[in-house]
């Protein structure tokens, strides 16, 4: 019985792919051993068989139906970048806005609060960096500044007393 | 003023360059052209209808969209046949329809039913109509397994090399060997077989 590395060698032989080294004694072996000589015929006649020999199929619809799916796929992928980006935009439009809006806040009350001199004025000092500013004339509003953090919060009343 | 151009009466390269450009008409007429034969393909590697018309419409919608990739080193329908190879390999990846390497190396060192086979002399098909032994090849190849068949597939029908084979089924070039040798001792022997039954 031919071993599976001779049966390999033979097949790569038939194919065109047995390197050239290799060529020579392939083809030695086939001269003189018959089983070699076989199995090298059959290897070459199922390879002839298949050769232009795939059974001819159609597509099981119609030429309409079967492209539709197509362009609907096609528009549909097409469509979605647009989408993604548009949502991606409306996100950070979300997350933004209210941070964009409590900071024009600040600056605006925080600018009227040093342009306006305030005679008299409760402190409450919280550490260093951080205090409470409350206005008697005004208890309506109350102010936390902090300088470590850069930030001034105003908190007013819109119904003072 | 351009010309519109008459679809079904130019040539394929005409059809690309025009379809590069966004032309939809175009690239509908080249699937009109070419659907029978990618899905023929997909349907030999998946052996199910409806994969197969859906790999193949999958494959033309990736076309699509890679076409201004296509250079023309090849025909049009040899790189859409590539596309739709590697989507159905990718599919049988998925399912696991691949066995492990390990376990069919096992079989067929051990003596599969291929490996004792006598070899076939007469040729079997002889007689046989061409659309006789057509059909005769298409039962045979839907008797092997996903494995050998690909192999099979790969490089008698669409002419790669044992290199380019193992690439794509990401194997060894000795693994692609083994598998299309018992592939085709199988195949001889199913024919061997029909011919025997239609003697008798």
């Amino acid at each position: 019985m031919i071993d599976q590395n001779t049966a390999l060698k033979l097949q790569a032989y038939v194919d065109g792919e047995l390197p050239s080294g290799d060529v020579r004694q392939a083809a030695e072996l086939l001269e003189k051993d018959p089983e070699a000589k076989l199995l090298f015929e059959e290897l070459k006649a199922s390879k002839s068989l298949l050769a232009g020999n795939e059974l001819e199929l159609q597509v099981p619809e119609s030429r309409e139906f079967y492209w539709s799916k197509i362009a609907r796929e096609i528009a549909r992928q097409e469509s979605r970048p647009a989408r993604e980006s548009a949502g991606v935009r409306a996100w950070w439009l979300r997350l933004v806005a209210p941070a964009g809006a409590v900071a024009v806040l600040a600056l605006v009350v925080s600018i009227a609060l040093k342009s306006t001199s305030l005679p008299v004025r409760s402190w409450v000092a919280l550490s260093d960096e951080h205090e409470i500013d409350t206005p008697l004339e005004e208890t309506s509003s109350i102010t936390f500044r902090s300088e470590a953090a850069g930030m001034t919060v105003v908190w007013v009343n819109s119904q003072p007393n | 003023m351009s010309q519109k151009l008459d679809y079904a009466s130019v040539d394929d390269e005409t059809l690309v360059k025009a379809a590069q450009k966004s032309d939809m008409e175009a690239f509908e007429e080249l699937v009109a052209r070419h659907r029978d034969k990618i899905y023929a393909r997909a349907f030999s590697m998946m052996r199910n209808e409806e994969e197969a018309v859906d790999l193949s419409q999958e494959a033309w919608v990736k076309s699509w969209q890679r076409l201004n990739q296509f250079q023309g080193e090849a025909s049009f329908v040899t790189w859409m046949t590539r596309i739709t190879i590697n989507l159905c390999l990718d599919q049988l990846r998925r399912q696991k329809r691949f066995r492990a390497e390990s376990i069919e190396h096992l079989e067929e060192e051990s003596g599969g039913v291929e490996r004792q086979m006598p070899v076939v002399t007469p040729n079997p098909t002889e007689g046989l109509e061409r659309g006789e032994l057509r059909r005769r090849i298409d039962e045979a190849l839907a008797r092997l397994t996903y494995e050998h068949r690909t192999v099979l597939v790969l490089h008698e029908f669409e002419e790669l090399e044992y290199k380019e084979i193992a690439k794509r089924m990401g194997c060894s070039i000795g693994t692609v060997m083994s598998r299309l040798f018992y592939a085709r001792r199988r195949m001889a022997a199913l024919m061997a077989g029909w011919k025997r039954e239609h003697d008798q």
